[in-house]
């Protein structure tokens, strides 16, 4: 069953550019997808579009059986608790407790009142170290977001987005900021959510190799247009060639 | 062969100051004033004046008004009441500018309200900075009457306008990438405002409140003087034009002299604290 389809995506922020042309692709309940790319190729940009923090200009996307181009302000809070988002830079609140943070995760299922108030349910609280514990966190649940290592922030980043029960997690280079230790503790983590708790993952990446280690699916962006769509043993060097443009292929040989 | 575009001076040394219009219109209107300033003195109407004499009667009246001072009309309680009469007067203004501020800034921050929004703000925000705040006085004058309740009225609009501001500043510095985060879980703006702007730059506004805090205690002494807004000012006022009683004005310039030095203390620690760079 299909969870997310996308027809004939077209984005641009201003009128002289297309940033991007004409995207087609569906991904079914449970994959784990990776989308690679250059930088400056749309790949955030197609992300943002999906949760509409960044409204598309034509094209339809529907996700879990809702048109996401026609929802009002409230659906659309709605829609955004069912997907989860982890950033490059974490955008944890730095003066907060990793605790308080987590909970952040909440706020799509809180009125007004509820939110300023800070209340929180016994359950959701439960919830909270539940998932620092499973991430391995939970000793740092009430330091200062400030005081955790880069690693460890993205970690607080994923609670906050699985604390969400969501259906998707959009993942904007989640390890483009940390060493290769913390990386490779990051994308297990990501595929573990995914396998055992069912979760789909859209991940964007710079790595090729990252994403043909994780993914059951890579889909190759160039320009705003998708080049390559399929398995990761399918991804020859021309592919690659043809994703990053040839001057990656010259860097590579030279 | 040397570059066409090193600017030098008219001796051949190297400029490193674009000589822009601006520059060269204030050095003029430097010069105009200081000129303007020294001949005013040559038109003064000096027949009255015998000079040795006002600078010995200045001095001795300085000298009876620092080194002499004492109490004659107020005693020590009733004087350090006034003292809290005036903090409270500037107390009161700060506090409930403020919280009126805050919500002002909200709306005159970029990004947190619509571009429209901001800018009737800050157009409302500058009018009202642009007057002065015994103007402000003398205009709630007309309906409350002189009095403590004007000066109030006139101080909590320069509070306002000051850290609208300042408040507006701080929360445009806040990290966009957080309010995305938020948005994107499906936070709505006041959950954004109170658990990722508030946290964010809550330490800035307190000592944004505390700068004001300082200057609202000058402006209460000055309003109390001024525009009988009662307290310590008024006390001065009355010591100096009333009574011409030089000891009782030494005295209550020591005691605004000590508060105003303890605020100072407790403001720069402040500014140290909170904002190290700009205390260097
Ligand atoms: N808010 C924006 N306004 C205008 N142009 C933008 C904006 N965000 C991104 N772009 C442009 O869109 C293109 C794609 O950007 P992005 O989606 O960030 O690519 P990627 O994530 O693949 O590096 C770039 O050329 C970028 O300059
Ligand atoms: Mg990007």
């Amino acid at each position: 069953m299909s969870l997310l389809k996308i027809d004939e995506l077209e984005k641009s922020y201003t009128a002289d550019k297309r940033i991007l042309k004409d995207i087609n692709f569906e991904i079914k309940a449970g994959e784990f997808v990776s989308i690679i790319g250059p930088s400056g190729a749309g790949k955030s940009t197609m992300l943002r579009c999906i949760n509409r923090m960044v409204e598309f200009n034509d094209g339809k996307i529907i996700f879990n059986n809702h048109d996401v181009g026609s929802l009002n302000k409230k659906e659309l809070r709605k829609l955004r608790t069912d997907i989860g988002m982890v950033f490059q830079h974490y955008n944890l609140v730095p003066r907060l407790t990793v605790i308080e943070n987590v909970l952040h995760g909440r706020f799509g299922y809180k009125t007004t009142l509820q939110g300023l108030m800070g209340r929180y349910s016994e359950k959701e609280k439960e919830d909270a170290f539940r998932l620092l514990e499973k991430l391995g966190i939970h000793e740092h649940a009430y330091k200062r977001c400030d005081q955790l290592s880069g690693g460890q922030q993205q970690r607080v980043g994923i609670c906050r987005a699985l604390i969400q029960e969501p259906k998707l997690i959009l993942c904007d280079e989640p390890i483009a900021s940390l060493d290769p230790n913390s990386s490779k503790i990051i994308m297990d983590l990501l595929k573990s959510i995914s396998k055992e708790m069912g979760i789909t993952c859209l991940v964007n990446l710079h790595q090729v190799d990252v994403a043909q280690h994780y993914s059951d699916r890579i889909i190759g962006l160039n320009d705003g247009e998708i080049v390559f769509d399929g398995k990761g043993i399918e991804l020859s060097v021309e592919q690659i060639n043809k994703i990053y443009g040839t001057k990656a292929k010259d860097l590579i040989t030279s | 062969m040397e570059a066409t575009y090193i600017k030098r001076k008219k001796d051949g040394r190297i400029n490193i100051k674009w000589g822009n219009k601006g520059d060269r219109v204030l050095r003029w209107t430097l010069v105009v004033l200081t000129i303007l300033t020294v001949v005013s003195f040559l038109f003064f109407n000096y027949a009255g004046l015998e000079l040795g004499s006002a600078i010995r009667e200045t001095a001795y009246n300085l000298n009876v008004m620092f080194l002499e001072p004492a109490l004659s009309h107020l005693d020590l309680g009733e004087a350090m009441y006034q003292v809290v009469v005036t903090l409270s007067l500037a107390f009161l203004a700060t506090v409930i500018g403020a919280i009126i501020a805050f919500f002002l800034s909200l709306m005159a921050a970029t990004n947190l309200a619509p571009v429209g929004v901001t800018r009737i703000v800050r157009v409302f925000v500058a009018i009202i900075r642009a007057v002065p705040t015994v103007l402000w006085v003398l205009i709630f004058a007309i309906a409350a009457g002189l009095g403590s309740e004007a000066a109030v009225l006139g101080m909590l609009f320069h509070s306002i306008a000051y850290l609208v501001k300042a408040f507006s500043e701080a929360f445009e510095e806040v990290d966009k990438g957080i309010l995305e985060a938020l948005r994107s879980i499906g936070a709505d703006w006041w959950h954004i405002v109170k658990s990722g702007v508030l946290p964010s730059t809550f330490t800035y506004l307190l000592s944004w409140i505390f700068l004001r805090f300082e200057i609202n205690f000058g402006v209460a002494v000055a309003m109390g003087a001024a525009a009988g807004a009662g307290g310590i000012g008024f006390d001065l006022f009355m010591a100096s034009g009333f009574y011409f009683d030089m000891r009782e004005v030494g005295f209550i310039t020591y005691a605004i002299l000590i508060v105003a030095f303890l605020l100072e203390v407790i403001s720069t620690r402040l500014k140290k604290r909170y904002f190290p760079a700009t205390t260097e």
